[in-house]
């Protein structure tokens, strides 16, 4: 008996055929793996003296990990599958992958002071860091919602812990248990939507999902199905109504963790919204449709209402993040219908590239100001043009170009966006558009109220002694600035992104 | 029989659901959750996925809900502790009417779909199919999802044993903003 058992073993050892893969393609992820490894063991040996040299070495492994990504994209167009197509490397992931690492580069610049001059636990930090940012690369290239789903838990879990990582303080706290809590729920009702999808379709593979649902003849679970979905995935980029722990994670969690959250978190979310809506959910696009633009109307209109009555400029700045996802949103709205099909992965993916400069611009500044102030308000700002010339100056660039006005990046990316929205051409869609039409000229009523202190208001304090930037924000704030200008002067770098229709096996149904 | 089966497991999942939230004391509720994973349990074994019974048995009633146990006896939770305070007084109705509101709707789209849903994909007759199955699903189409989920784990050490630390961190400076 046993030993028929054992040969029936050895048969089926016989039939095994070891998936393929490709280590080139998988190659920024075992860099980050490697890296998150490095960091652990390293920080054990060195003493607190030396903990500085953990910021050097996270942003080393961040660029190392970005070499594979360029050699990737010099190599070739064809997009390379691995699992049965379940794991893709296109032009789609990899561009989207630079961005995750060139963000990760300039967070880790922006919190090598905060973390040293605040006492805080610093190796562990940018572990943490790091494999949040590793469970982003891989949800780029991830096309199956277990992969998807465990992408999304490892960027999120760190990022639970980084929120509270000001250990002492009570409101550092509350942020952590409150992104927690809410975060676990989205969680579950995302994994509640998912089980519908597969018990319904029998597979996990987003385009087998695709091929499986069918339009207009939707089983109910399914429609439930993608309801839970798109909720659970809601939280994730903050969508109203699914926002209330933006606002409060964001003003508790340390100053660079917020922007971690803000840009990272938040594209990462998108870019599973993108990947789950293009591939499995084209055909339930009657249900997508509607609910995502509701979503996108009333993020954006709730975010900038909010923020316009905002006196803390990191919650300002945390609405103001709220209403631009709902610009993101609009892309994603029109997808399938009218002309806009090509051009709804690129308007959202500008928007997420520029918008990552622009924001983490912004916080480089806020962390800059705030370490002389130690206030958060946004009268802290008074007369920093007085004592601050080049603060002043770069704090216009962000703030115009968060506002959206010319020859900025962010005017770009929001031209991107209606152009999109217009080409789709019904009416839902210039509903929509009229919409935002009407809140970006709200926004830029609170954007140019902080420029309205930087500019005009007299220091706070009296105190106008010039501020000491410390040279890794100084990079920080160049590699934005520069970002910023450049793309908005320069479209055409970028632009070419157009030519990533093919998220694979996207559209082509 | 089957029938049978399926209502004394729903039965019990559905009671040791009820069991975890409605209890006041949090062992009670521990304890009803693991009515619940048993629950589960006999379904997965209803269904003939012995494995996932055995590990649904193993793993989450044995071992993680006596870890929970462990950590509310050494906490020493206080069991008249006051649930009952309440920010907004229109959580609580809101709430009720969300939580019905959901279950009806589910329930009349699982009712709706029940007859139209396709045949899951069948099964092979031999016992040990399932775990032959499962690995092969796990060590080919998944294998990278599943490879991660061990840096998940590296995560939850790190982050867990940073945040409960008692030392007030490597300087115990601190910072006013």
């Amino acid at each position: 008996m046993i030993f028929a058992g054992s040969q029936s073993v050895i048969a089926q050892i016989n039939q095994w055929v070891a998936p393929t893969i490709d280590w080139h393609a998988l190659a920024p992820e075992l860099v980050l793996i490697v890296g998150i490894n490095l960091v652990l063991f390293i920080d054990l040996s060195l003493g607190a003296a030396k903990k500085w040299a953990m910021a050097t070495l996270t942003g080393l492994v961040f660029l190392a990990a970005f070499i594979p990504v360029v050699t990737l994209a010099v190599i070739g167009d064809a997009s390379r599958e691995m699992f049965d197509g379940r794991y893709v490397v296109d032009g789609y992931s990899l561009i989207l992958k630079a961005i995750f690492l060139l963000a990760a580069y300039v967070l880790v610049l922006m919190s090598q002071n905060e973390l040293e001059e605040g006492g805080y636990y610093q190796g562990e930090f940018y572990v943490l860091m790091m494999c949040s940012v590793l469970g982003m690369v891989m949800m780029t290239s991830a096309r199956d919602l277990i992969a998807i789903f465990v992408a999304l838990e490892l960027l999120s879990i760190p990022a639970y812990m980084m929120a509270a990582w000001r250990k002492r303080d009570s409101r550092s706290n509350e942020a952590g248990v409150k992104y927690y809590l809410l975060g676990v729920f989205a969680s579950a009702v995302l994994l509640y939507g998912m089980s519908f999808l597969y018990g319904t379709t029998g597979s996990t593979k987003l385009t087998d999902i695709g091929a499986s649902l069918v339009d207009g003849d939707l089983l109910g679970l399914q429609v439930l199905a993608v309801v839970f979905v798109l909720g659970g995935l809601a939280f994730k980029i903050s969508a109203v109504p699914f926002h209330s722990w933006a606002p409060d994670t964001y003003e508790g969690a340390p100053t660079p963790v917020t922007a971690f959250l803000s840009v990272a978190s938040k594209a990462a979310g998108f870019v599973a919204l993108m990947s789950i809506v293009m591939l499995a959910l084209a055909p339930a696009n009657s249900v997508v449709r509607p609910m995502l633009w509701v979503l996108a109307a009333l993020t954006m209109t709730v975010g900038n209402v909010m923020a316009l009555r905002q006196t803390n400029i990191v919650r300002m700045l945390a609405y103001s993040s709220v209403s631009q996802g709902g610009f993101i949103l609009m892309p994603l709205v029109v997808i399938g219908t009218g002309n806009a099909g090509d051009s709804v992965l690129r308007a959202v993916i500008v928007y997420l590239l520029i918008y990552a400069f622009m924001n983490l611009g912004a916080f480089s500044i806020v962390i800059a100001v705030a370490r002389r102030t130690r206030s958060g308000e946004i009268t802290s700002f008074g007369g920093l043009f007085g004592y601050a010339p080049g603060l002043a100056v770069l704090m216009t660039i962000f703030m115009a170009s968060l506002a959206g006005i010319p020859p900025l990046g962010g005017w770009i990316a929001k031209f991107n966006v209606f152009k999109t929205v217009l080409d789709a051409g019904d009416t839902a869609a210039y509903v929509l558009a009229l919409i935002g039409a009407v809140n970006t000229v709200i926004a830029a009523a609170y954007y140019m109220r902080v420029l309205r202190q930087v500019w005009m208001a007299p220091a706070p304090d009296g105190d106008v002694s010039p501020i000491k930037v410390p040279s890794s924000i100084q990079a920080a704030l160049a590699i934005t600035a520069v970002g910023t200008v450049l793309l908005g002067v320069l479209p055409g770098l970028v632009l070419r992104f157009g030519d990533i229709t093919d998220l694979t096996g996207a559209l082509a149904r | 029989m089957e029938l049978l089966v399926f209502v004394a497991a729903s039965a019990m999942v559905l009671g040791g659901a009820l069991g975890v939230i409605l209890m006041r004391n949090p062992v009670h509720s521990a304890l009803g959750l693991v009515l619940t994973l048993f629950g589960v349990a006999v379904h997965f074994v209803a269904l003939e996925a012995h494995f996932l019974a055995a590990v649904q048995v193993i793993v989450y009633a044995g071992a993680i809900v006596v870890l929970f146990l462990f950590v509310i006896m050494l906490l020493g939770v206080d069991s008249a502790e006051d649930l009952k305070v309440d920010g907004l007084t229109i959580q609580r109705p809101l709430a009720a009417i969300i939580g019905i509101g959901t279950v009806a709707i589910v329930s009349v789209a699982v009712l709706r779909t029940r007859s139209t849903i396709a045949a899951g994909p069948a099964l092979e007759a031999s016992g040990d199919s399932n775990i032959r199955l499962l690995s092969r699903n796990l060590f080919s189409d998944q294998v990278l999802a599943f490879e991660i989920t061990s840096v998940l784990l590296i995560v939850a050490v790190a982050g867990t044993v940073l945040l409960t630390r008692k030392q007030s961190g490597p300087t115990g400076a601190r910072k006013g903003s």
